[in-house]
């Protein structure tokens, strides 16, 4: 009898804790989120290694359409669009290039485990004065399916993710 | 016996066809020092064109100073004098692809892989331009192998700019790869 009453201490205890646990988390959560209501995407860079301009371009292009679709900013502007000077509350996106291994779709097809193409991307958000809200590396793969710039594509998808999480 | 002798014939008109099909890849080119249009059949317009799905394939055309996509009724156009570089480079891509290339995937005995090691060479052609309120662009196409050269020296015709000379991009091209050690 002493057990169970010893139990249902620590059970309650331990609601407890996981309750205020998670509300803790969500708040932290809520208070890291940015407000931004303008993203200008700027092209990406590759200072370290020699990225072919096909997968360079492809980066670009999906990382804009991929953060429109997000529908979490009013504008999402280009490298270089004279609009965004002028733009309240905007985040600028810098993505470098630090890695990038480009494998071979026929050796994916065939052998399944070999020839995955992989682009690493240190991106950064600031603010238009220069001053870092948000740096995260990113990795964009294709290890079965799709051509070799369906890397490009995870990786549009997984920043876009995180301007989500990050911004509101 | 005799059975097995049609199937091996079949299946070798089969890889024949296959491979002469990817050869005789369809290109309406005409002279770029003419000035007049020059135009890619074909062509795969893979990503950055406003207003067009990616991965579709039309008619990449240059002429009156500008680059025109065409894919059925709908028309792109690009002035070449916004396009800020041309680049071009060589990749393969399997010669049964799409929908039906993924599905063979499925197929049993490992059939699938196996046409996967049909490949054809491609072209990659890329450009980078300029809207009007100067937001940067790219755009990526695919055309069948041998013509790309020629598409950027059409592009080049049209006013469009390039950090990189077609002879030198030929050049670079040319050149055989390095044995490694």
């Amino acid at each position: 009898m002493k057990s169970i009453g010893y139990l249902s201490a620590l059970l309650a205890l331990a609601l407890v804790f996981l309750f205020t646990g998670s509300t803790a988390t969500a708040q932290d959560k809520a208070h890291t989120k940015t407000p931004a209501s303008a993203i200008q995407i700027l092209m990406i860079q590759s200072d370290e290694v020699k990225l072919p301009i096909e997968f360079q371009l492809a980066l670009y292009e999906n990382l804009i359409d991929q953060v429109q679709k997000t529908n979490k900013f009013q504008h999402v502007y280009r490298d270089g669009d004279t609009a965004a000077a002028n733009a309240a509350g905007l985040v600028i996106l810098h993505s470098n290039v630090y890695g990038f291994r480009k494998g071979s779709e026929g050796k994916r097809q065939v052998t399944t485990v070999a020839g995955a193409t992989q682009i690493k991307v240190h991106c950064l958000f600031t603010d238009q004065a220069g001053k870092s809200e948000l740096a995260q590396d990113v990795t964009g793969n294709v290890r079965f399916l799709g051509g070799n710039l369906r890397a490009t594509f995870d990786f549009a998808k997984k920043v876009a993710q995180i301007a989500v999480t990050n911004f509101q | 016996m005799k059975m097995l002798r049609v199937y091996t014939i079949t299946f070798a008109a089969a890889v024949i066809s296959m491979g002469a099909g990817s050869l005789a890849a369809p290109c309406l080119a005409q002279d770029a020092n003419t000035g007049n249009a020059m135009s890619f059949a074909g062509t795969k317009h893979v990503i950055g064109l406003q207003g067009l799905k990616h991965d579709v394939k039309g008619t990449l055309s240059a002429g009156d100073g500008s680059l025109v996509f065409t894919k059925g009724k709908k028309k792109v156009v690009v002035p070449a004098a916004s396009i800020q570089e041309v680049m071009t480079g060589k990749d393969t891509q399997r010669t049964i692809g799409g929908t039906v290339g993924t599905l063979s995937m499925f197929a049993p005995y490992g059939s699938g892989r196996f046409l996967s090691l049909f490949r054809s060479k491609i072209d990659t052609l890329s450009i980078e331009y300029l809207d009007p309120s100067g937001g940067l662009h790219g755009a990526v196409f695919t055309l069948p192998a041998g013509n790309a050269l020629g598409a950027k020296k059409a592009l080049l015709s049209q006013g469009a700019r390039t950090s990189f000379p077609v002879e030198a991009e030929a050049a670079a091209q040319a050149k055989p790869k390095e044995k490694k050690q």
